[in-house]
């Protein structure tokens, strides 16, 4: 991925409170970390949406449950990325969107089918009983019956189950479904309630599968946000096997770019909005960072920004001991030490790019390599 | 005597000890807070009316596992306001602990080492 990649992001998720998405291994240590950042979200952005809490938590346990139980591992394959899972929760207005993705065999997917065809016809009701049944007889892949997670899925979500299978290669198919979650569950959904469609998201898998991105968090970038994200990279760099030093490294370039994101964001309302994307390049991992600022604050930014980047290992690291040592107050420094302290980690200079979106506001973007 | 400050370790905030009877001083752990000032303000309050009359021999362990760089700042306050013990002619020294592989942390002490004008000595410890 590059600089301009966020962007393309952002533009398409600008209107999200909260969009994650996820590209990568699914151990219970990450799916644990997916939920509470979903759940920090849901509770602190959204009061509509604070009952639904429960219930979302559950559909998207669920759906990891599916991708673990699902997902095909293909030993020996080289790309990565596509025999893990791919997990999409999305809040726009008063709705929730789930997406699962992950692999399937080509001879399972006309079983899968049925049971989601036999799913989609029952009503609430109907799907009550069959649920019971399934439960009493156990009979929780039998032909005729239905899965129990898709039965709740269906179930707890009051709407139809939406999927898609996409070919994949010879043996496997890639699996999407998606689930709408809305805050009044008795609510008719009309059509342009339901803007966003699971092609929109099959597409942002795609576009991760391409640019190798492992995830992409747009929402609230507050301390309680950043720590579930701190702990999903922590675990996949853990699974990269990547050595301590490197390891370090990334962490306090993500704690500083995220930190950076809250302390100078221009707030929309009262949260901190931002996006955040990481991914692979060769043996390295990719940052981006985006965030609104302030046209008036621009020119500033920019001289500092340009200064930053012009710099050498060695006037780096001088900058970083004279800041330092300057008797201020931390949070008062602009692009300030954190920024300068990140340069001195980098393969290249400080990346960055600044856009004008309208007579208010610019969005600043940081690419970095480390 | 001055009361002894203590915190335990948080998520985002380090343990902190500063006990004046016992001579145990340390900080320790992870400190990434985003507002740093408000951690750290209350530990330079006591350490600058320590400085007044500090032990004769004060010695600071310092065993941080990650700090970002606003708490960098504020370590460093710490620091040269314990370097006011130095013209009081008693004995101030610092031990800096770091794993080998941690070159992070270590770079960070021996940074402060160069600045500092303290005894401020480098441990490794596995």
């Amino acid at each position: 991925m590059n600089i301009d990649t966020t962007f393309w992001f952002f533009d398409r998720i600008k209107e999200d409170n909260l969009c994650l998405l996820y590209n990568g291994d699914f151990s219970d240590e990450i799916t644990n970390k997916l939920i509470e950042l979903s759940e920090y979200n849901i509770t602190n952005n959204i009061e509509t949406l604070s009952k639904m809490k429960k219930k979302a938590s559950f559909l998207m346990a669920e759906c990891f449950q599916n991708i673990v139980r699902h997902g095909e591992s293909i030993d020996g394959k080289a790309n990565a990325s596509a025999n893990e899972g791919f997990f999409l929760t999305k809040n726009w207005q008063d709705t929730y969107y789930i997406t699962s993705g992950n692999l399937i065999e080509n001879n399972k997917i006309e079983d899968l089918e049925r049971q989601l065809k036999k799913v989609n016809s029952l009503d609430r009701d109907e799907l009550k009983i069959l649920y019971r049944k399934v439960l009493e007889n156990d009979m929780i892949s039998d032909k005729g019956g239905a899965g129990l997670g898709l039965i709740e899925m269906a179930r707890k979500s009051g709407q139809k189950l939406e999927y898609v299978f996409n070919d994949y290669d010879d043996k496997f198919a890639l699996f999407y479904n998606q689930i709408v979650l809305k805050s009044n569950f008795e609510e008719k959904s009309s059509k342009e309630d339901n803007l966003f469609e699971i092609n929109e998201a099959i597409n942002y898998h795609k576009e991760m599968i391409a640019k190798d991105i492992l995830v992409i968090h747009k929402g609230d970038f507050s301390q309680d946000a950043i720590f579930p994200v701190l702990k999903i990279i922590e675990e996949n760099l853990q699974k990269e096997k990547k050595d301590a030093v490197s390891k370090k490294k990334i962490f306090h370039i993500l704690v500083e770019l995220l930190q950076n994101i809250s302390k100078h964001c221009h707030m929309e309302g009262n949260k901190k909005e931002g996006i955040f994307l990481i991914g692979r390049s060769d043996n390295y991992f990719t940052i981006n960072t985006g965030n609104l600022i302030k046209n008036k604050d621009v020119k500033g930014l920019e001289k500092q920004l340009n200064y930053i980047s012009n710099l050498n290992g060695k006037e780096l690291k001088e900058l970083y001991l004279s800041k330092l040592r300057e008797r201020n107050i931390p949070n008062n420094e602009g692009a300030g030490i954190g920024l300068i302290d990140i340069a001195r980690r980098l393969i290249s200079p400080l990346n960055y790019s600044i856009q004008k979106l309208d007579d208010e506001k610019s969005f600043l973007s940081f690419n970095v390599i480390a | 005597m001055l009361a002894t400050l203590e915190f335990i370790e948080t998520r985002d905030t380090p343990e902190v000890l500063f006990d004046k009877k016992n001579n145990q001083f340390k900080i320790a752990g992870n400190s990434l807070p985003e507002d740093s000032t408000k951690f750290y303000y209350p530990i330079l309050d006591w350490i600058q009316e320590y400085v007044k009359d500090p032990n004769k021999s004060t010695h600071l362990i310092c065993n941080m596992e990650y700090f970002n760089s606003s708490s960098a700042k504020m370590i460093y306050q710490i620091f040269i306001e314990l370097e006011k013990i130095k013209d009081t002619g008693k004995d101030i020294k610092i031990s800096w602990y770091y794993e080998s592989e941690d070159k992070l942390i270590e770079e960070k002490g021996l940074e402060y080492q160069s600045i500092l004008d303290i005894p401020f000595e480098m441990i490794k410890t596995k």
